[in-house]
């Protein structure tokens, strides 16, 4: 070896040594002196690694063997006793003849990389637990809607997601959503912000604010799109709530204001009565007062009702007795009115289980309802009101059908929602949606078929098994609720 | 000179004898409608100096009530007097509704319930005296 060759061999910032075919260290530079000592002569398993025979995998002896190079990833130890991790390559020694006669060994140091490398895994690892741990509903949608990664939370709401489109997940649909944020994101590469419903996998709705970004290739090209998903549905509730008491306050005022009217009519009547000597004015006025302050009480119960969302107290109910009291309260008030009330009982009606007070509240406010569309009809000589109960397994049915104004379909849709009202200024919008929600609660429901001009009819079906509500307490929409 | 005539609209009985009775009383020959429906019928034929109605009816409202009369040539001039006990509709939706509508003339005056009966009959003849006499 020359001179200048002998000097960049010992200048070389990496340890290097040269090995004979029975493992012996031939030859070494100045940083393998420095770190492993004057160790030319002794076996390299040795030297490296404190061993007494040769390492598996040893680089030295492929290189014999194959006359190749070779590299590796090793783990060494120095003067000191310390732990150093190396990449090794080896290449051949040959003679004239092209002989392997020995091989030198080049290791580098890779402490610095190793570091990095342990802190890049620690990070991912990390970035990964963060990812899982999250407490929003996470995924990774691809280009077609497939779901590449979801999150620990969104995968127990939603189940095993991965491959499945993301609106079959999401929404149990068979087609993609008319508004997809992630098309948009792929799109455009925007970020997008918006508010859904979705449906767990047990099918609870969930109220969400989702938002959507694009992950991006080295080229800017938007590979995927990730979602995160907010359960924001107590906040809806409570918005929700808070919608309800404020339309409450409009209502309630609303009804009083509508109830005081037809008071003070009364007492004008009694009092103008009274005053031109005309008697069937005061009776005439004096039953005003009596209704307006019956609807006055009958408002304040429903209100109360509202406001005091209590528990059902379900025993048996006679339901034949229970209609039999209901229709003859009413006798009086369809008397006055010109209309025919009935009740049919079937032979087979006995006990149903349900909470007395509250059932009765509510058939007591199907017949109001339907006293209520009789007399606003001006167009039928005659009205009637029937009431029927029957038995009609699983259900015990309560019918109240009459022949009064009717209700067009828009009316049809919106009578179970709070504070609708058809009858103006005298209805308080309270006392369908308390129904439903009676019959709901027991886990039954109300149908309603009605045409305007012809009448209307409702069933109420209670379960004859007492069983809980199958509807979970839904959201609307702050729109949703008719004011009117 | 002919009693003033007016037509009443609302959908609750009560109310209905209540405005009829004191408005005959004072001297007004009165109709009255169940809806608007109804209130466009009885316009054609008793040709009313005046409307007092409801806002919320069944079917369409008060003010599709309105609407419809001021589009209408011949029903255009009169005089139509709303009442409500929802002073909040008619800021907030009324409003808005009457906005879209902005070719109209709005109503001639609003009362509110419950109804102060001297306001109602100063409504009534500063409206009807403006009001031109329907032809009969």
């Amino acid at each position: 070896m020359t001179e200048r060759y002998r000097q960049y061999f010992e200048e070389m910032p990496c340890y290097l040594s040269v090995h004979d075919p029975s493992f012996r260290i031939i030859d070494g530079n100045q940083r393998f002196r420095q770190d492993f000592g004057e160790r030319v002569g002794d076996f390299c398993y040795r030297v490296y690694k404190g061993r007494d025979e040769v390492c598996d995998n040893c680089p030295v002896a492929a290189t014999f063997a194959t006359g190749e190079s070779h590299a590796s990833e090793q783990t060494l130890i120095n003067l000191r006793g310390e732990q150093m991790p190396v990449m090794v390559h080896t290449t051949p020694v040959r003679n004239d003849g092209g002989e392997v006669v020995a091989v030198m060994e080049m290791h580098t140091d890779i402490r610095v990389a190793k570091r990095l490398q342990d802190q890049l895994r620690r990070s991912q690892e990390k970035l990964s637990q963060l990812f899982e741990e999250v407490p929003c509903y996470i995924s990774v949608q691809g280009p077609d809607r497939v779901i590449l990664h979801a999150n620990r939370k969104f995968r127990e709401t939603f189940g095993p997601a991965l491959g499945e489109h993301c609106y079959r997940v999401y929404k149990h649909r068979d087609e993609q959503c008319l508004y997809c944020p992630s098309q948009q994101a792929f799109k455009d590469g925007s970020v997008q912000r918006h508010e859904e419903v979705v449906t767990s996998a047990w099918g609870e709705k969930i109220n969400v604010l989702c938002t959507t970004a694009p992950i991006r290739n080295a080229a800017g090209e938007t590979e995927a799109v990730i979602e995160m998903s907010t359960d924001i549905t107590e906040i809806r509730k409570l918005q929700s709530q808070l919608t309800s008491i404020g339309l409450l306050v409009g209502s309630i005022s609303h009804g009083i204001k509508g109830l005081l009217t037809g008071l003070d009519g009364g007492i004008y009547m009694v009092n103008s009565g009274f005053e031109k000597n005309r008697p069937e004015r005061v009776t005439q006025g004096w039953e005003m007062v009596q209704r307006n302050v019956e609807r006055i009480r009958s408002m304040v119960l429903d209100i109360l009702y509202y406001a005091k969302d209590r528990e059902l107290e379900v025993a048996d109910i006679d339901a034949g007795k229970l209609a039999a009291e209901i229709t003859e309260s009413f006798q009086k008030r369809a008397t006055d009115q010109s209309v025919e009330l009935s009740l049919a009982l079937d032979g087979d009606v006995r006990l149903v289980p349900g909470d007395a007070k509250a059932v009765r509240a509510m058939l007591v406010n199907l017949i109001e309802n339907s006293l209520d569309a009789c007399r606003a009809d001006g167009h039928k000589p005659a009205h009637r009101v029937r009431f029927a109960v029957r038995r009609s397994p699983p259900w015990m049915e309560f019918e109240v059908e009459d022949n009064g104004i009717g209700m067009d379909q828009e009316t049809r849709e919106k009578i179970f929602s709070l504070f609708f009202s058809s009858k103006g200024i005298s209805g308080t919008g309270l006392g369908l949606f308390i129904s439903n929600k009676i019959a709901d609660k027991h886990g039954g429901g109300i149908e309603v078929d009605s045409e305007p001009g012809r009448g209307t009819r409702f069933v109420v079906r209670l379960p004859l098994e007492a069983r809980p509500s199958t509807h979970p307490e839904p959201v609307p929409p702050a729109d949703a609720v008719a004011t009117h | 000179m002919d009693a003033r005539r007016v037509l009443i609209v609302d959908d609750d009985p009560d109310i209905v004898v209540y405005l009829t009775s004191f408005l005959e009383d004072n001297g007004y020959e009165t109709r009255a409608a169940a809806d608007g429906a109804d209130a466009l019928a009885v316009v054609a034929e008793f040709r009313p100096d005046a409307v007092l109605t409801d806002v919320l009816l069944p079917g369409r409202s008060g003010l599709d009530l309105l609407v419809t009369l001021r589009h209408d040539r011949r029903t255009a001039d009169l005089a139509v007097v709303v009442m409500t006990g929802m002073d909040q509709v008619l800021q907030d939706d009324g409003h808005s509704y009457l906005t879209s509508h902005a070719d109209i003339r709005g109503p001639d005056a609003v009362i509110g319930k419950p109804i102060d009966p001297h306001d109602l009959l100063e409504v009534l003849e500063r409206v009807c005296a403006l009001s031109p006499v329907p032809a009969r």
